[in-house]
């Protein structure tokens, strides 16, 4: 048992939890993300109303001591909504990024350790997607395979793992001349042992990074398709769609609209600061002696 | 005659996560005119330190915590930015290891030469750039007036430090720093440098403080020696007493273990263990737990730079006592 | 001992592309290696000096067929071993390993001591436990303490990381090793503890070192034969006494006269060799050092020095070789 405190004390005194604690944004941003990854996983069981119960005695509630947040159009409880939306959101932006990464990453490796037709291949590919602009790309994808949850986390897949595949093919190009590669090339290890044991722990860093900015800009296209209608669907909510909901009557009940857009603000703040601070912590580190 | 550089109880921190660290120990040491002084060290020695902190070049996250630093007799411990400015270039100049880095990518060699004479004299920019050529010409550039309207990347490491040197030499300095000046370049290419450094000494009269690893760069350039480990001086000498005699164990070892081209012998003499870093600097003296003749005061007792014998100064406690018996 | 040498290299040859003409073809070439020859012995360690564009790293990294050559052959133990693929190749890696210049990079920073050391182990089947023990082994003869095996590469000094660089050349017994400016980047006191390592090691194992190195202090003191190279040839192989004492090419000769040293102080020696190392792009006609060679005649910028057996019984690519100056050369 003692071990255990000893350890967990080592790690907080060490080097890099120090550097993490002293960085401002680091700090907020793990806040904000821990309580947004919080909500999301628990929130479903604060909500003090079922997300999708029609109420039509009180719908445009204003904020109160009934209805925290107010209710929408259906008299449904905002409050609730926004706590089930965070669900969604996470759960969107963990299959995108889950996905947008195995793809993106192993290709861009392959890309860039063994260049030749490979990298020709693969990167041509990555252009031509790169020529779209992503969210006509994810409206195409809609139309073709449908609306829906399942719809967003393709569409988003398809526009995203370019970008992934291209900073992993350049991070691997600038490790690839290390001598620890040729070492490891010298002892006869196997190629596909030289990415993941070599290549992989070390490009991890700018990837985490990478990551962490990336569900800022998931979550907010994701808002987006929804706000058009295209993505998930009624009566699931969604705080994209909850934001167009609240839109028309944003003059005479403006907590729908509001509400929702402060959530997806700290989400995304949150996960940007967090990405900042990691990049910043990952840095090579400012002379020490 | 005031002496050109004038260190004195020089110690300098830096600050880190755990606190300031102190990398530079009691520094003294002084260049008369016309005099080069070599500065050697290994790793972890304050060696490049002590020529930023003189420069005045050192990061943000370090300070001076004692000393002073007389150039001419002027002190310039708490001189602000503002008035080190006009110093440097002028009164005394420095050339680092790396040239490429050093030069500006974007302006002509010649140009680069010409600004100090324009900082600095006043002179007019066509003034400056014929000043230019002449001395691309003394540090032994061919074909100057063509080679001034080159780019940095044009020209090989050799040629590049030439210009470095060029630019200190400018300004006319009394005092030039070279900071490790040739460990880039190649042998036949520092022979020729090193060369020219003695060569414009004998012309303008310019102190140098050569500061570098290698040992053989010392002998050749320097009439007087300091050896610095850990952040402290531990002997300095003439550069003939130092070679034939050396005094302080580390320097005595450090000769041994460098092998030689002109002789070989079997098994090189080594230094166990490693430098140590600040963090691990020790209690009394610091070269004792490498040291194979060191005394039980060595351990507890930190010892001054003391007189060892005319112009030469030891810090070590062997040195006075040699016939007592090892710790 | 067998009569095979160890190591045979044979006109070898690296050119690298720099420029494409219009249709793919090569336009502007970099001759890095230019039709190297010598033999290495069981037992031997044969230094490689030289400077920046002399193709030393090229030719230690072909040798390990880290780089393909463009042309000549390379037999170990008599086998030829240039066409083979990387796949062909494995058996021979066993015999031939390197240790690198960098403490810093050549090991992966988030490896343990264990996983380093181990993997050239791991690589040709060893179990966990076989592992284990060896990389206790190794880390004892290189003067490591075993109990450290667990820790990262950070946790150790320069010096310290390369003797983990040594130990892992030494796991799978290898013939040959190749060291890379090994001590290059160590400080002078630590790059004694690390040559004398070479040596007890060289003498317990019977390996043979191909030693690359700038510094002709230390190649002096740990080479039994010694190439000097320049601009992609090698243009003196001799022993370590024969090239100190009786360079044969000019330009080793020069070489040697560059090195300052402490016992020859205060006076200032003869001139410094003059003029820029030429680039490898535009190497000089004739012979490649004719440029900055004080004894230089007409036939050296014409004609392609051949190597020649000299008189210590080593090889110089000299028309002239052991020409002290002028006054010696016949009437032509």
């Amino acid at each position: 048992m003692a071990g255990i405190f000893s350890r967990l004390s080592a790690v907080w005194h060490s080097d890099l939890a120090l550097r993490f604690r002293r960085n401002r944004n680091a700090m907020i941003g793990s806040i904000l993300v821990s309580l947004v990854l919080f909500v999301a996983l628990f929130g479903g069981l604060f909500a003090p109303y079922p997300y999708d119960r029609i109420n039509m005695a009180v719908i445009w509630e204003p904020p109160g001591a009934e209805f925290l947040m107010g209710t929408d159009a259906l008299g449904r409880d905002v409050f609730s909504r926004i706590l089930i939306g965070a669900r969604i959101s996470m759960l969107v932006a963990a299959s995108v990024l889950a996905i947008t990464f195995v793809i993106g990453v192993t290709l861009g490796m392959i890309a860039g350790y063994f260049g030749g037709w490979a990298d020709t291949l693969i990167m041509r590919t990555v252009d031509i997607i790169f020529a779209f602009p992503e969210l006509i790309l994810a409206i195409l994808v809609a139309a073709v395979i449908g609306t829906g949850t399942g719809t967003v986390i393709v569409a988003l897949s398809l526009v995203w793992w370019p970008g992934i595949a291209r900073l992993t093919r350049s991070l691997v190009l600038s490790l690839r001349e290390e001598m620890y590669i040729d070492a490891a090339i010298s002892s006869g290890t196997h190629p596909a042992r030289i990415l993941l044991r070599h290549l992989l722990p070390n490009i991890a860093s700018p990837l985490i990074v990478r990551a962490s900015v990336g569900v800022g800009f998931i979550v907010m296209a994701e808002a987006t398709l929804s706000f058009l209608g295209i993505g998930v669907q009624e009566p699931t909510p969604t705080w994209g769609g909850m934001i167009r909901d609240g839109l028309d009557s944003l003059r005479t009940d403006p907590h729908l609209a509001l509400y929702s857009s402060l959530a997806l603000g700290i989400t995304i703040i949150g996960f940007n600061m967090l990405g900042d601070g990691l990049r910043d912590l990952f840095d090579p580190k400012m002379g020490e002696r | 005659m005031a002496a050109v550089l004038n260190i004195s109880g020089l110690s300098v921190d830096f600050a880190t996560l755990r606190g300031p660290l102190r990398v530079l120990d009691g520094v003294d040491f002084s260049l008369e005119e016309g005099e080069i002084l070599g500065l050697v060290g290994e790793s972890g020695s304050g060696k490049s330190v002590s020529a930023m902190t003189v420069m005045g070049l050192l990061p943000d996250t370090a300070r001076i915590a004692a000393g002073s630093i007389r150039l001419g007799g002027r002190e310039l411990v708490g001189l602000g930015r503002k008035a080190m400015r006009p110093l440097r270039g002028r009164d005394m100049a420095m050339i680092f290891q790396e040239p490429m880095t050093s030069l500006n990518p974007v302006l002509t060699v010649g140009f680069q030469i010409a600004e100090t004479r324009m900082l600095h004299f006043g002179e007019s920019e066509p003034a400056a750039m014929r000043k230019a050529v002449e001395m691309m010409e003394a540090v032994g550039i061919p074909d100057p007036a063509a080679r001034a309207l080159d780019y940095p990347h044009q020209l090989s490491g050799g040629m590049r430090q030439r210009i470095m040197i060029a630019i200190a030499m400018a300004g006319e300095p009394r005092l030039l720093i070279a900071d490790e000046p040739t460990t880039a370049l190649d042998v036949t290419i520092q022979a020729q440098i090193l060369d020219l450094m003695l060569d414009l000494r004998e012309h303008t009269g310019t102190a140098i403080l050569m500061i570098t690893h290698d040992m053989g760069v010392i002998a050749q350039m320097a009439d007087r020696v300091a050896v610095m480990y850990a952040g402290q001086i531990v002997e300095q000498a003439g550069a003939d007493d130092l070679f034939d005699r050396p005094a302080h164990p580390y320097t005595n070892r450090l000769l041994q273990s460098i092998p030689s081209a002109r002789h070989r012998v079997d098994r090189l003499k080594i230094i166990p263990g490693t430098t140590p870093s600040p963090r691990d600097f020790a209690t009394g003296c610091r070269f004792q737990p490498r040291c194979e003749e060191a005394l039980p005061r060595c351990q507890t007792e930190a010892q001054a730079l003391a007189d060892y014998a005319p112009n030469r100064l030891v810090r070590c406690w062997r040195c006075f006592e040699p016939a007592e018996g090892v710790a | 001992m067998s009569d095979t040498p160890l190591l045979e290299v044979r006109d070898l040859s690296k050119s690298f592309v720099v420029e494409r003409g219009f249709l793919g073809a090569p336009r502007k070439e970099l001759h890095a290696l230019n039709s190297v020859s010598f033999t290495m012995a069981e037992g031997e360690t044969l230094g490689i000096v030289g400077e920046s564009g002399c193709g030393k790293t090229t030719l230690g990294r072909m040798i390990l067929r880290l780089l393909e050559p463009s042309g000549g052959r390379i037999l170990f133990q008599g086998q030829d071993i240039t066409g083979l693929s990387q796949r062909e190749l494995r058996p021979f890696r066993r015999a031939i390993q390197a240790v690198f210049q960098d403490p810093f990079s050549s090991l992966n920073p988030r490896m343990n001591v264990r996983a380093i050391i181990g993997e050239p182990l791991e690589n040709f089947g060893a179990s966990r436990a076989d592992i284990r023990r060896r990389v206790g082994e190794l880390m004892e003869v290189v003067g490591l303490r075993p109990d450290m095996m667990d820790r990262l590469p950070h946790a150790f000094s320069g010096g310290q990381r390369q003797r983990i660089g040594i130990a892992r050349a030494l796991a799978l017994n290898p013939k040959l090793i190749v060291c890379d400016e090994a001590v290059s980047a160590l400080d002078v006191s630590i790059q004694a503890q690390i040559l004398n390592l070479l040596a007890d090691i060289q003498k317990e194992f019977g390996l043979s070192l191909l030693f690359i190195s700038h510094n002709l202090g230390v190649i002096r003191h740990v080479s039994h034969r010694i190439g000097v190279m320049y601009l992609g040839q090698m243009v003196e192989l001799a022993s370590e006494r024969e090239l100190f004492e009786a360079p044969q090419h000019p330009y080793s000769r020069a070489l040697i006269a560059s090195v300052p040293e402490p016992d020859q102080r205060g006076n200032r020696r003869e001139r410094p060799l003059q003029g820029e190392l030429p680039s490898p792009m535009n190497p000089p006609a004739g012979c490649t050092f004719h440029t900055r060679c004080p004894l230089a005649v007409a036939r050296c910028r014409t004609d392609v020095p051949q190597p020649v057996e000299t008189q210590g019984g080593g090889m110089a690519r000299c028309h002239f070789p052991g020409l002290l100056n002028h006054s010696q050369l016949e009437p032509a």
